[in-house]
C-alpha cells in the first residue's frame, strides 16, 4: 500500500478515466480517486459505464462513500451519522425512517438494486428495466415460510401494456413512503 | 455560495493588506525570532506546519534573527494557480435530453479552476490557508474547498459541492410511448448542494476536541405520475429537501489508547409539491373508457409536509493491553424519527374501483409518525501468540427496529354522492443482523504472508403492516451463512506484489430472492514494476453465486480482468502514454411467473463489455522559453446483451506555457453514446475549452 507515501512519478494520475479528478482531489480536500485507482483497475472501468457517480467528472472522490481505514461492514464503507448508511448523506430524502418502508432498502442496502459505481443501465440499476429489478424479488413464486422475503406482495398487472412496464410509474416512492403502504404516493 | 466564492478568492488581497502595514514591534520580534529552519518557503506545501509542530520555545529563543529582507516567506506568501477560459458545445446531435442526463455540460466563460495556498509568514491567526476551487460559471459539477489551520491550535476545513442532477431518459419511464409521445414520468432536473465544515481544536495533543457541521439540500422540478384508481396521470412536481447534521466529540491519542466519543444530531425536512393547474383535462395514461366513461384530472395539489430529527451517539477504543494484544470496539447508537403531514386535494372524473363508483372530487388527509432506533456494536481483538503470526477475532451486531403509524381520512364527493373514510395503519420492519468472525495472518516466508479465517453471519427480518390488507403485507426473513476465507500476498521487493483473496460461502436462509447464497468470490491483484520506465498492474474479480432453493433457482456469474500500464520510456524522453483496459462479464438467469397469466419466466441479464482508457502525452518541439505539450487519449466503453451500449470520449489537450507564470490551454472533446435497442436515446457533441492559466 502505497496511499500514504511518495507515490512514485506517473502513478498519480495514471489513469485518464480519473485524470479529471484532479478537480476533486483538491476540490473535496480528500484522497483523489486516482491513488485507490492505481490498483482497483476494476473499478476505474466501472465509473467509465454511462451512469456513474461523477467521481471521473471530479464531484466526488472514492472517500466520500468509503473510509480505506476501517469501517463497521464490508466494503469500508461510510457512515451517515453513526450507523446508518452513507449514502444518505448525500440522499437525505431516501433516508426515512418511513411509515412504509421497503425492506431491501433498510436490509441490504442500495446495492440491492443500484451498482454503486456506475452502470450501463438508467439510474444504475442493475438490470436494465424497472419491471425486471422488481420481479426477480417480486416473482409471485412462492417460497419456504422463513427462507426467502420479498415475494410478497405478488403483483398481477399485465406486463405487455406500456402502462405497466415501469413499476416506479406508479410505485414512485421505491425506497419508502411516508403515505401509502403500496409506495404509490 | 457564490458571495462566498467571491470572498475566498479575494482572501489574498486581504492577506496582502497587512503586509504593506507598518507591524508592530511586538508582532515583527515574534516572527523573527523563529528559527531559520521553520522559515521554509511557501512552496513546501507541509513542511511549515511540522516544523512548526516541532518548534519549541526554547529553541527559539537563541536563533538569531535573519533580517527582513532574507525571509523566502516574504517572497512567496502566496502561490497557486488559476485557470479561466471559455467553453463551447457544439449543437448536441440526437437526443439532448439524454446528453443532459448524461454530461450536461453547457457553453460559457467558466472559471475552471483556482488553487492558491496562503502561508502567513508573521502567523497572524493562521499558519495556512488553502483554497481550491472547481467548476464554476453553471457547471454541473462545481467544489470549492477551504483549509485554514494554525500548527497546534486549531484545523478548520470547509468543503462545497453543488451537483446537478437532470435526469429524463425517454425510455425509461413512459407509458406513452405507444401513442408517439416521449416523456419520462420519472424525470428530474434538480441541484444538490452539499456543504461540510468541521474545525478540530489543538491538534497534535492528546485530546483533540472537535465540532461540524454538514448540510445537504436538494431542490429542483421534475415530473412524476399522480395515481388515481384506474388511470395514473402526468404531473409536474416540486421537490425540496434539506438535512442538517451538527456532530461534536473529542478524540484521544494516547500511547496505548485511542478514543473517540462522538454525539450528534439531525434535522430534516421534505416539502414536496405534486400539482397541476386547473384548467384543460388531463387524460393519464388510460386511453380507453371505463364502463363508457373518460376518466380525467382536472386539477391537484398534494403536499408532503414531513420533518425528522435524529440523535445519535458514537464511541469507538482501541487499547494496546500488552506488547501482543490489542483491544477494540465500536458502540453506535441512532434514532431517526419522522413526523409527516400529507394533504391532497385532486378533482376531475375520477373512478372508486371497488364499488364501481364515479365521483368528481376527493381530498386525502393523513398524518403519520415513525421512529427506527438502530443499536451496531462490535468488539475485537488480534493476538500476536509468537511472531509473524496474528489471530484476529471480531463480533459485530447491528439491530434496527422501525415502527410506524398513520391515520388517513378520505372524503370523495359528486354527483349524488358524499362518502368518507377514515383507516388506521401501523407498520413495523425490523433486522437482527450479527457476525462473528476469525481470521489468522502468517508470515509464512519473507516475501509471503498467507490469511485465512471462517465467517459465520446471521440474522433475522420481519416487515409487517396491520391491518393485513389483500393476500398478504407480512413477511420474514432469516439469514445463516457460513464463510470460509482464504488469501496471500506475495512481494518480490518494490518491483512486485501479488494479492489474492477468496470467499467461499454457503448458506441456509437468506433475505432475498438475489442475495448471496452459495458462493464463491476471488479477487487479485498484481502490480509489477518492469522497469523503471514501465509499471503494469492487473486486477481480476469472479463471483459466482447460486441459490437452489425450489421456487428461486438463482444462477448468477460475474468476472472482470483489467489490465493497465504506465510507460515513461527513457530513450523517448519527449513522450508518456498511460492506458488501462477492462474487460468484464456478467450472467444472471432467475425464474419468475409472468404477472398476467403466472406463466413460467425467466429473467435473463447479460452484459459483456469492453473498457478502455488511453493517454498518450508528447512534449513538442520547444524554444527556450516555450515547451508545448499536447496530450491526446480518451476512453470507450462498449457493451453488448441485455443493453449493448456504446460511449466514445475521444479527446486532445494542448498545453502551452508561454512563461512560468503564464500558460494557454486548450481541450477538444467528442461525445459519442449509443443504445443499440433505444436508438432515439443516443447522442454525439463535442466541446472544446481554451483559457489561461496564471501561476504564481
Amino acid at each position: 500500500m502505497s496511499c500514504h507515501t511518495n507515490v512514485p512519478a506517473g502513478h498519480t494520475a495514471n489513469l485518464v478515466a480519473l485524470d479529471e479528478g484532479a478537480a476533486a482531489k483538491k476540490a473535496v480536500g480528500k484522497v483523489p480517486a486516482d491513488v485507490c485507482g492505481t490498483c482497483h483497475t476494476n473499478v476505474v472501468a466501472q465509473f467509465q459505464k454511462p451512469f456513474h457517480h461523477k467521481v471521473p467528472e471530479g464531484a466526488m472522490t472514492c472517500v466520500d462513500c468509503h473510509n480505506p481505514h476501517t469501517a463497521t461492514k464490508s466494503p469500508i464503507l461510510r457512515s451517515m451519522g453513526a450507523n446508518e448508511p452513507g449514502c444518505f448523506k448525500c440522499h437525505g430524502d431516501k433516508r426515512g425512517p418511513f411509515t412504509f418502508d421497503h425492506a431491501p432498502v433498510k436490509f441490504e442496502g442500495c446495492g440491492a438494486c443500484h451498482e454503486a459505481h456506475g452502470s450501463a443501465n438508467p439510474r444504475m440499476l442493475t438490470r436494465p428495466t424497472v419491471n425486471q429489478v422488481c420481479l426477480e424479488c417480486h416473482a409471485n413464486l412462492p417460497a419456504a415460510p422463513s427462507s426467502v422475503a420479498g415475494v410478497v406482495p405478488p403483483a398481477f398487472h399485465d406486463l405487455r401494456s406500456p402502462r405497466y412496464q415501469n413499476c416506479t410509474v406508479c410505485h414512485q416512492k421505491i425506497h419508502g413512503s411516508h403515505v401509502d403502504r403500496n409506495l404509490l404516493k | 455560495m457564490r458571495p462566498l466564492l467571491l470572498i475566498v478568492c479575494l482572501l489574498p488581497l486581504a492577506a496582502q493588506q497587512p503586509q504593506a502595514q507598518p507591524t508592530t514591534a511586538a508582532a515583527t520580534t515574534a516572527a523573527d525570532a523563529k528559527p531559520a529552519a521553520e522559515q521554509k518557503p511557501a512552496g513546501d506545501a507541509k513542511a511549515p506546519d511540522a516544523k512548526a509542530a516541532d518548534a519549541k520555545p526554547a529553541d527559539a529563543a537563541p536563533a538569531p534573527a535573519p533580517k527582513p529582507a532574507a525571509d523566502p516567506n516574504a517572497e512567496n506568501w502566496l502561490k497557486g494557480s488559476i485557470d479561466f477560459g471559455y467553453r463551447w458545445r457544439s449543437d448536441v446531435a440526437g437526443s439532448m435530453a439524454t446528453y443532459r442526463s448524461i454530461v450536461d455540460l453547457g457553453s460559457g466563460p467558466k472559471l475552471l479552476g483556482a488553487d492558491f495556498t496562503i502561508i502567513d509568514p508573521k502567523r497572524r491567526g493562521f499558519d495556512r490557508l488553502d483554497v481550491r476551487a472547481y467548476g464554476w460559471g453553471g457547471d454541473p459539477y462545481s467544489t470549492l474547498h477551504v483549509g485554514l489551520k494554525r500548527a497546534r491550535m486549531y484545523d478548520f476545513t470547509a468543503d462545497y459541492r453543488n451537483i446537478a442532477y437532470f435526469n429524463m431518459l425517454p425510455s425509461y419511464a413512459d407509458p406513452l410511448l405507444g401513442r408517439g409521445i416521449t416523456l419520462s414520468e420519472q424525470s428530474f432536473d434538480m441541484r444538490r448542494r452539499i456543504a461540510s465544515f468541521e474545525l478540530d481544536l489543538l491538534p497534535g495533543y492528546w485530546i483533540v476536541p472537535y465540532l461540524a457541521y454538514d448540510r445537504n439540500s436538494n431542490s429542483g422540478s421534475g415530473a412524476t405520475a399522480f395515481v388515481s384508481q384506474g388511470n395514473e396521470y402526468p404531473v409536474p412536481n416540486k421537490l425540496s429537501d434539506r438535512t442538517n447534521l451538527y456532530r461534536g466529540g473529542f478524540r484521544i491519542e494516547l500511547r496505548r489508547v485511542h478514543a473517540t466519543l462522538e454525539q450528534g444530531g439531525t434535522s430534516f425536512t421534505d416539502d414536496q409539491n405534486v400539482y397541476d393547474t386547473p384548467g384543460a383535462a388531463n387524460y393519464g395514461n388510460v386511453n380507453t373508457l371505463v364502463f363508457g366513461q373518460k376518466l380525467n384530472l382536472t386539477s391537484l395539489l398534494a403536499t408532503y409536509g414531513i420533518k425528522g430529527n435524529s440523535v445519535y451517539t458514537k464511541g469507538l477504543i482501541t487499547y494496546n493491553v500488552a506488547s501482543r494484544i490489542d483491544l477494540y470496539g465500536q458502540f453506535l447508537f441512532s434514532q431517526p424519527h419522522s413526523d409527516v403531514n400529507y394533504q391532497q386535494a385532486d378533482a376531475g372524473n375520477l373512478y372508486l374501483q371497488s364499488q364501481i363508483l364515479f365521483y368528481k372530487s376527493e381530498q386525502f388527509l393523513l398524518a403519520a409518525a415513525s421512529k427506527m432506533p438502530h443499536t451496531t456494536a462490535n468488539l475485537g481483538a488480534e493476538l500476536r501468540p509468537v511472531k509473524g503470526i496474528r489471530v484476529v477475532e471480531s463480533w459485530l451486531t447491528d439491530r434496527m427496529h422501525n415502527a410506524g403509524s398513520a391515520s388517513s381520512s378520505l372524503a370523495m364527493t359528486g354527483t349524488g354522492l358524499s362518502q368518507s373514510t377514515a383507516a388506521l395503519l401501523a407498520s413495523s420492519l425490523a433486522n437482527n443482523y450479527s457476525q462473528h468472525q476469525t481470521d489468522v495472518i502468517v508470515d509464512a516466508a519473507k516475501k509471503l504472508t498467507l490469511r485465512a479465517g471462517y465467517r459465520f453471519v446471521w440474522g433475522d427480518a420481519r416487515d409487517l403492516v396491520l391491518p393485513v390488507a389483500g393476500v398478504s403485507n407480512s413477511m420474514t426473513g432469516t439469514l445463516r451463512r457460513n464463510v470460509a476465507l482464504i488469501g496471500g500476498t506475495y512481494r518480490a521487493g518494490q518491483k512486485f506484489v501479488l494479492t489474492a483473496d477468496g470467499e467461499l460461502g454457503t448458506s441456509t436462509g437468506t433475505y432475498f430472492r438475489t442475495s448471496l447464497y452459495n458462493y464463491q468470490k476471488v479477487r487479485a491483484q498484481a502490480r509489477y514494476q518492469v522497469a523503471k520506465s514501465l509499471n503494469l498492474s492487473a486486477d481480476f474479480l469472479r463471483l459466482n453465486n447460486q441459490n437452489p432453493t425450489t421456487g428461486i433457482k438463482y444462477d448468477y456469474l460475474a468476472s472482470q480482468e483489467s489490465l493497465s500500464l504506465q510507460w515513461k520510456p527513457a530513450i523517448l524522453k519527449y513522450v508518456d502514454l498511460i492506458g488501462s483496459y477492462s474487460r468484464s462479464n456478467m450472467r444472471s438467469n432467475l425464474g419468475y411467473l409472468m404477472p398476467q397469466d403466472l406463466s413460467q419466466q425467466q429473467s435473463i441479464y447479460r452484459e459483456n463489455a469492453h473498457t478502455a482508457t488511453g493517454l498518450l502525452k508528447v512534449r513538442l518541439p520547444h524554444t527556450a522559453t516555450i515547451a508545448p505539450t499536447l496530450e491526446a487519449g480518451g476512453s470507450l466503453f462498449l457493451s453488448s446483451g441485455s443493453r449493448a451500449t456504446s460511449s466514445y470520449q475521444p479527446r486532445l489537450n494542448l498545453w502551452v506555457p508561454f512563461t512560468t507564470k503564464f500558460g494557454w490551454f486548450t481541450e477538444w472533446r467528442y461525445y459519442d453514446y449509443g443504445e443499440a435497442l433505444y436508438l432515439y436515446e443516443g447522442f454525439r457533441t463535442q466541446v472544446v475549452t481554451a483559457g489561461v492559466r496564471i501561476t504564481r
